[in-house]
């Protein structure tokens, strides 16, 4: 089960994942990422703190999306995962191309960095 | 046996019927022969009763038999039967009153002996006559029959067989209990007479022609009983076989069921053309119900279905359009009107209708009648045909007066058009489901396919054992194992797992297989194997797909293992001199995930040093993701601890304790829902 809530919040879009990405909805997610870019988002935010478990196929929306990220100098952060998602991260090196924060305000800061 | 018992019954008793007229016939003219010369003839008047009964009986049995053997026949059939037998009757008759005519009051004209031979001819043929058409008004009445109807003409039978033996009783006398008995007779003649349930089922035509038969029937009794009356009171007959109880209600039975059918036939023609529609009806319901071959078409139901509902609604012109959507074609879509007319009246549909044909609407509509403004056509109804929530088309039933449909023609060309439905959506579900089980033959084919990309036999030396283990979620999966021998002493161990299940990853497993297996052959190492492998997949892999791999490449004369991992899960390692095991840390990005040269950046290789009894456990998260009914995942720990439990067993052991561990560990609840690979190795 997922849940996808979108957030506005200035110049940011926050997206809060609720439950589990799996490779039977990691196609609602491409499609909510997809939805945001196309509104010309620059600032987006993954609010992981109610996520429980991602597949290889959820890493893999983020994933597609990197290259779009880097050439629209799209800033792109994950924050609040928990200490068994923030290991799935790792141990695929994702953490070494994506900012994963422990929280918001964190996330901010490491995305304007960039 | 049958044939030799059954065949001959009917000739027997016809003979025996002639037989026993000629007796009677012989019989009575001995007895007038007495009667005229005062002469005690030696012969009771019990003996004709007796021989007549015996005619009776003999005649019934005759005619029964020609029932039993035609019961196949129509009803009219039968009926004409009956007509002709009373034709003849009549006509002997009429010839015998003619003959008298001309004779006069001759010689022969005034003979009691030829005039009592005559007799007894019209007297046979009467109740022949009799006989047949009562067998025939049984045949009429008990047909659909009931119980109750069945006991009712059993009374009947048991009463004939009385008034066939009242003769004893009463001595041929005119009187009370004779009109007693005729009475009680009569009423269950008239009580079983309205059992008509045959009539219906006539068409129009059929009716007009019984109505002839049955009025010639009746003219046929009425002139027998007519003559049978005038004979009766002839004074220079002394003998008397007509005015018998038995006749007399044959009679009466004979004019009550022919009499009713009459009628009840008169008032159903002007509505027989009402149970004749209700008849297609049911008939074209059928039609359309039984569902449609394979190899039938989906065109035929809709042929039969627009045919239908012209023949229901009585309409003088129809259509049939379909979605455009839909991927048949109707061959001849119109009846009774040309391509002109029907898109001239087409346009004279109100354009809120018109979208159905698109299935645009969110409701599903319902059959509509519109006015038309033609001068010809007046109204029309359309009909549209859902299949599985969505429009297949729509059929508009054209008619020349206003207001041409009413609410019964709706509803039954609505159920006609709802079966149609059912047996078009129902051809299209076996379709699919056809279909399906050609795919599962596919999966099938393909798992084969695929469990022979993994190897059979490890490449190994006697320097260490081996094992590996592979399962997949869905038929086909994404992991993948394999083992390669560079030269005598060194080995090359592989593990990967492509993101996701099924059968995208089944593929990408298959270019994986490719790649790795011509990188193997440089006899690179670790590292640049993965940048290669890397450059390679990035060309082949579907933008969010990535795989993640760990590679090991062992040396068994300086026991030494070079290792890298490409976001793989870390492998675990037992170390007999520690004996303890721990994950191997060391940084490695999934392949595919960087798809530029900058990939070398994010990999490393590092080689360690194994001792004897030292064990390699290489997974894919299959394993460490499996969760138990709280949701819990099985997790490193737990491998770790089931490794250094039973460092001591040899690989395979310990592979199947693993495996049965986290089946345990999974329990009924829970679930695996990944592909899991394991591969175990155990230094000598």
């Amino acid at each position: 089960m997922l849940q996808l809530e979108r957030i506005k919040e200035e110049n940011k879009d926050i997206l809060r994942l609720i439950g589990e990405v799996d490779a039977s909805n990691s196609v609602l997610l491409d499609q909510s990422m997809q939805e945001i870019l196309q509104q010309g988002a620059t600032f987006l935010l993954i609010d992981g703190s109610q996520l429980a478990y991602i597949s290889s196929a959820g890493l893999g929306v983020f994933m597609s999306y990197l290259d779009d990220f880097s050439e629209q100098g799209i800033r792109f952060a994950i924050f609040g995962l928990n200490e068994q998602v923030t290991e799935v991260f790792k141990i695929l090196g994702l953490d070494r191309l994506i900012k994963i924060a422990p929280d918001k305000s964190t996330a901010i800061t490491l995305g304007n960095e960039s | 046996m049958i044939k030799n018992r059954s065949l001959p019954l009917g000739r027997i008793s016809l003979l025996l019927a002639i037989l026993v007229w000629l007796a009677l016939v012989l019989v009575d003219l001995v007895r007038i022969f007495g009667m005229i010369n005062n002469l005690d003839s030696g012969v009771s008047e019990e003996v004709t009763w007796i021989l007549e009964i015996l005619f009776f009986i003999f005649v019934y049995l005759v005619y029964r038999r020609i029932f039993w053997k035609n019961k196949q026949s129509d009803f009219l059939t039968l009926i004409w039967r009956g007509v002709s037998t009373g034709l003849f009757a009549a006509a002997a008759g009429l010839l015998t009153e003619l003959i008298y005519l001309v004779l006069g009051e001759s010689k022969i004209g005034t003979d009691p002996f030829l005039r009592n031979v005559f007799y007894h001819i019209n007297f046979a043929l009467t109740s022949a006559f009799l006989i047949f058409i009562t067998l025939l008004w049984k045949h009429l009445i008990l047909y659909q029959k009931n119980k109750q109807v069945v006991n009712q003409w059993q009374v009947f039978e048991l009463s004939m067989l009385g008034a066939l033996f009242f003769v004893f009783f009463n001595h041929n006398n005119f009187d009370y209990s004779f009109l007693f008995g005729l009475t009680i007779l009569l009423i269950i003649s008239i009580l079983l007479a309205v059992n008509l349930k045959w009539i219906p089922y006539l068409n129009f035509k059929e009716k007009w022609k019984t109505l002839l038969f049955l009025f010639l029937i009746m003219g046929c009794a009425g002139v027998l009983f007519y003559r049978v009356l005038d004979s009766g009171n002839e004074g220079d007959l002394q003998i008397n076989l007509t005015d018998n109880l038995f006749l007399m209600a044959l009679f009466g039975f004979v004019f009550a069921y022919g009499l009713f059918s009459f009628l009840v036939t008169l008032f159903n023609l002007p509505t027989s053309s009402v149970f004749e529609q209700k008849l297609t009806e049911a008939i074209n319901f059928q039609k359309l119900s039984q569902s449609i071959q394979p190899e039938e078409s989906e065109e035929q139901v809709l042929d039969i279905l627009l045919d239908s509902c012209i023949s229901a609604s009585f309409s003088d012109a129809a259509w049939i359009e379909l979605n455009p959507k839909e991927q048949f074609k109707v061959k001849n879509p119109l009846r009774f009107l040309d391509e002109s007319t029907r898109a001239e009246l087409n346009s004279l549909i109100p354009q809120e209708h018109q979208s159905w044909v698109h299935g645009n609407t969110a409701e599903l509509p319902q059959p509509q009648t519109i006015r038309l403004t033609h001068p010809i056509y007046k109204s029309a109804l359309l009909l549209p045909l859902v299949v599985n929530k969505s429009i297949l088309g729509r059929i508009v039933l054209i008619k020349e007066v206003k207001e041409g449909f009413n609410k019964e023609m709706i509803s039954i060309i609505g159920t006609f058009a709802r079966q149609a439905c059912i047996s078009v959506e129902n051809h299209r579900l076996l379709n699919q489901a056809i279909e399906n089980e050609r795919y599962q033959e596919e999966l099938k084919i393909a798992q084969r396919v695929q469990k022979a990309l993994l190897p059979l036999h490890l490449d190994h030396p006697d320097s260490f054992d081996i094992c590996a283990y592979s399962n997949t979620a869905d038929e086909v999966g994404g992991d993948y194992y394999d083992t390669y021998q560079v030269d005598e002493n060194h080995f090359v161990l592989i593990m990967g797992d492509v993101s996701g299940k099924g059968t995208s990853a089944a593929f990408h497993m298959a270019q994986m297989k490719g790649v790795f297996q011509s990188l193997i052959q440089l006899g690179i190492h670790p590292a640049e194997f993965m940048t290669k492998a890397n450059a390679a997949l990035s060309k082949c892999l579907e933008r969010n797909h990535f795989i993640t791999a760990s590679i090991f490449e062992i040396d068994t004369v300086t026991h030494t293992f070079c290792h890298a991992r490409a976001g793989h899960i870390p492998t675990l390692w037992y170390k007999a001199t520690e004996k303890a095991a721990e994950f191997i840390s060391i940084e490695g990005l999934g392949l595919g995930i960087v798809r530029n040269p900058t990939y070398k950046n994010h990999v490393q290789e590092k080689t360690f040093d194994y001792s004897s009894g030292d064990i390699l456990v290489l997974l894919t998260d299959g394993i460490l993701e499996g969760r138990n009914e709280t949701g819990e995942q099985f997790g490193y720990d737990r491998i770790k601890k089931i490794v250094e439990a039973h460092h001591q067993k040899s690989p395979i052991h310990l592979q199947q304790e693993i495996i049965d561990s986290l089946h345990q560990f999974v329990g009924g609840y829970g679930m695996i829902d990944d592909d899991y690979s394991l591969l175990v190795v155990k230094f000598k």
